[in-house]
């Protein structure tokens, strides 16, 4: 018996159990370059409005850094990808990690791959087939998002080497999935670093766009926009993404072979033999159990928010009169709201970690071993809402702080008070954090809406605008009635509705709960 | 029964869809009684306990306990009881020692003035390993170790001993004896008849979400037959025809005529007389098991035609 056998059978049973995942993720990001691709003929009618929207988008570093540069201002496939080729291609990674992670770290740790290993499976057979498994995903992505282009009207060769792009970096984050799976020493650890690596080189390619290009190139999120694949592409650099992949996935294999089932290459610390007295009931737990986490989404969204905040002002190297001065003002504010905007939803997944963090400790049993103790319900459930709300609360200050202190820095002219234009997306952010409460409350198996509320609300309002949907309907998202400060000025019936709005869900959500059955 | 129940359930109903997990279920636990409770995977034991816990709501029916309605004064409740379950879950990245800890403070216990330590040692925990690296008899010595630290009014024990190795089994007899000693009510849900039949003062046998049997152990053997074998130095006696005798066969072998039935206890005279008579050489007669107990209490149904 070699020690692949039964990969095939486990690439069967890895694509089944991702059969309702996979093709709902795959079909957002389809979606949404479809929705990009469609749109662009509409929104640029001629070359020349074309160019005019590329150049203000190069001249532009924040949106350089989110997006990636647009390199042949002309090319009309570069122009509508521009969410797509950089940010989007980050989602898509995300989602092969995930793939990976789950089918090795999360099923070691949950038994399964002993149930596995006891039957006629070779050793390897589980890292291979969730390796073969995210390829397949990765290759059915890559030929619709192709074809997706080509059937919205945009230029077939540019098409095909988007498509391929895209899998190359899907090539990479399974690497990266597979190597993490090893070395860390436990799922949850792994995913914090898949994680962190990804977003490292995220920023590196941010700060590579903006500033030295030579960084850009030591990220593959850089590649995808040096491939050009619009306009005479650089084949060659397919190889890149390939090479790294398969550098990535042999290491992987040979660290495979030198760890126990079960446990990364680091060994797990061992812990306090004694509780600490402090940790002595539901809010105490909750907190320890994400302080980490919370310490890793504060760094990180510092970070950000400095590097936005610093990228802002340098627009004043292009225009130089006061006319412009005042302009730039405005823009500089729309600019900072418009990243807000986009941190904003992304804090709202902090929520969702805390709250999906409750839905697995009532189906596992957990939440059985506290609720048996002088633990009521609405104590247990109202440490998770607490951590969940009042985390987004902090995240999004911390973020406001960060842009301030780098729009400071960079000497920025006034912009108002960007704690408070951080701060003013906290009630609809609590908003969608409450829906997915309520879906928890109601059904324990509603907990995966948890994630998807916040993208629904996000696609919805990116795609309906892009459409140019009438206003009713854009104003179902709770994103949409946040004041985009700083350019426009505080709303407190926007803020405060809101506010009732999500206080209307969480006593919903807290009445359903005191009365289903658990677990 | 003078002292009011621990527990008391009557007629509980609990429907999940359209399966009818209990199905008109009775249970009274007297103070200070190990009371076992037995039944066959999915007979609605766990449902039971977890309704005690207030964690699942009830159909119909009423269930009190220590007093009060579980459901409503659920927190007020679990300050005087400890539960373990039969599978526990920890937190991956919590060690055992903090979770035994947790467990006891959440239950308004202070660890520090409990017999945590004693109880760490006698079940030979680890308590500096994370919770994901427990197998799973480990994780149930925490749970176990946490709640035999204090001293509860009610221990609400579900299968508490699966994954223990036989040196632990004997801990946990030694635990359930010493609480039931300082006054603890215990209710131990099992599949080990065993253990049950060591430990409980009462058992109640449920199967499909109804109680079969519920007793003391004598009681129960009252209603059940003995298992007779004799061996006769005369002819055998034809024992069929005699009233609450059953499955009565004659072996003949070079030993002697040996004859072995099953006999309900008011039968227990007629047989001896009649194998008096054949002139009897040897003789025993075994109660039942609490093995055969249970048996023949989800035998009976099953022989009835649906």
């Amino acid at each position: 018996m070699s020690t692949l056998t039964g990969t095939g059978l486990l690439v069967r049973l890895d694509l089944r159990r991702d059969r309702i995942l996979a093709p709902v993720w795959i079909a957002v990001l389809l979606m949404m370059t479809i929705a990009s691709a469609a749109a662009t003929p509409s929104l640029y009618k001629t070359q020349a409005e074309l160019v005019r929207a590329a150049d203000a988008i190069n001249s532009s570093p924040a949106i350089v850094a989110l997006y990636g540069p647009i390199l042949d201002p002309t090319s009309k496939g570069e122009v509508a990808m521009t969410k797509m080729t950089v940010l989007y291609a980050l989602f898509a990674a995300v989602f092969f990690v995930v793939v990976v992670r789950r089918h090795t770290r999360v099923e070691e740790e949950s038994g399964r791959t002993e149930l596995v290993g006891g039957t006629a499976v070779g050793r390897d057979a589980p890292l291979a087939a969730a390796i073969l498994s995210a390829l397949v995903w990765a290759v059915v992505l890559a030929v619709l998002v192709a074809l997706g282009n080509i059937a919205s009207g945009l230029d077939s060769v540019g098409s095909i080497a988007f498509g391929l792009m895209w899998l190359g970096v899907a090539l990479v984050a399974i690497g990266i999935g597979a190597v993490t799976a090893q070395v860390a020493a436990s799922a949850r650890t792994c995913a914090s670093w898949a994680a962190a690596i990804l977003g490292l080189l995220y920023v590196l390619r941010a700060a590579g766009d903006t500033g030295p290009t030579w960084l850009s190139w030591c990220s593959p999120f850089g590649w995808n926009t040096q491939l050009r694949a619009w306009s005479g592409p650089r084949w060659w650099l397919l190889l890149a993404y390939v090479a790294v992949a398969a550098a990535l996935v042999a290491a992987a294999i040979v660290l495979r072979a030198r760890r126990d089932l079960g446990s990364g290459l680091i060994a797990a610390r061992p812990g306090p033999a004694y509780g600490s007295a402090r940790l002595d009931g539901a809010l105490a737990l909750v907190v320890k159990l994400h302080a980490t986490p919370l310490v890793l989404w504060t760094l990180a969204l510092a970070v950000m928010g400095v590097l936005f905040g610093a990228i802002t002002p340098t627009l004043n190297d292009f225009l130089d009169t006061v006319a412009a001065q005042q302009m730039l003002d405005k823009l500089g504010g729309a600019l900072i709201a418009a990243i807000l905007s986009v941190i904003a939803i992304l804090i709202g997944y902090f929520a969702s970690t805390v709250f999906s963090h409750a839905s697995r400790d009532e189906a596992e049993g957990r939440a059985e071993l506290v609720l048996a103790t002088a633990t009521s319900r609405t104590r247990w459930a109202g440490a998770y809402a607490a951590l969940g709300l009042a985390g987004v609360v902090w995240l999004l200050a911390v973020t406001g702080v960060g842009l301030w202190i780098g729009y400071a820095v960079a000497d920025g002219p006034g912009i108002g008070n960007l704690v408070v234009a951080a701060l003013a997306w906290a009630p609809a952010v609590w908003v969608v954090a409450a829906l997915g409460l309520l879906s928890l409350a109601l059904r324990p198996s509603l907990a995966a809406l948890v994630w998807v509320w916040p993208a629904i609300f996000f696609v919805f309002t990116t795609v309906a605008e892009l459409f140019e949907a009438p206003g009713w309907l854009l104003g179902i998202s709770p994103y949409r009635h946040v004041p985009q400060l700083p350019a426009d000025s505080w709303s407190w019936p926007a803020e405060l509705g809101l506010t009732a709005v999500a206080a209307v869900v969480l006593v919903a959500a807290w009445w359903r709960f005191q009365r289903r059955d658990l677990g | 029964m003078t002292d009011p129940a621990v527990i008391e359930i009557s007629g509980l109903v609990k429907t999940f869809g359209a399966f009818r997990a209990l199905d008109g279920l009775d249970l009274a636990v007297a103070p200070g009684e190990v009371h076992g409770f037995l039944g066959p995977n999915g007979a609605g034991k766990s449902t039971t306990i977890r309704i005690l816990l207030g964690l699942l709501r009830k159909d119909a029916g009423t269930v009190r306990l220590l007093g009060g309605d579980p459901w409503t004064d659920a927190a007020a409740l679990h300050r005087r009881l400890a539960y373990v379950p039969g599978d526990v879950s920890l937190w991956p990245n919590l060690s055992g020692g903090e979770i035994v800890d947790l467990l006891i403070r959440m239950r308004g216990a202070d660890p520090r003035t409990s017999r945590r330590d004693e109880m760490v040692e006698r079940f030979g925990l680890d308590t500096t390993k994370k919770g994901r690296a427990y197998s799973k008899g480990n994780r149930q010595k925490v749970a176990l170790v946490a709640a035999f630290a204090t001293d509860p009014e009610l221990l609400l024990l579900d299968e508490p001993t699966s994954g223990l190795d036989p040196l632990m089994e004997k801990e946990f007899n030694d635990c359930v004896a010493e609480h039931t000693g300082r006054g603890s009510t215990v209710l131990l849900s099992s599949h080990i008849l065993s253990e049950v039949e060591r430990l409980a003062d009462r058992v109640t046998i449920i199967r499909e979400g109804r109680v079969v049997e519920t007793g003391t152990l004598r009681d129960l053997r009252h209603l059940h037959r003995s298992k007779v074998v004799a061996m006769v130095s005369g002819p055998a006696p034809d024992l069929s025809p005699l009233p609450g005798v059953y499955d009565a066969a004659v072996v003949t072998g070079d030993g002697g005529t040996q004859v072995t039935c099953s006999v309900e206890p008011e039968a227990l005279g007629e047989v001896l007389k009649a194998l008096g008579d054949a002139g009897i050489e040897s003789l025993t007669s075994t109660p039942p098991s609490l093995e055969e107990l249970f048996l023949d209490a989800y035998r009976g149904e099953q022989d009835v035609p649906r």
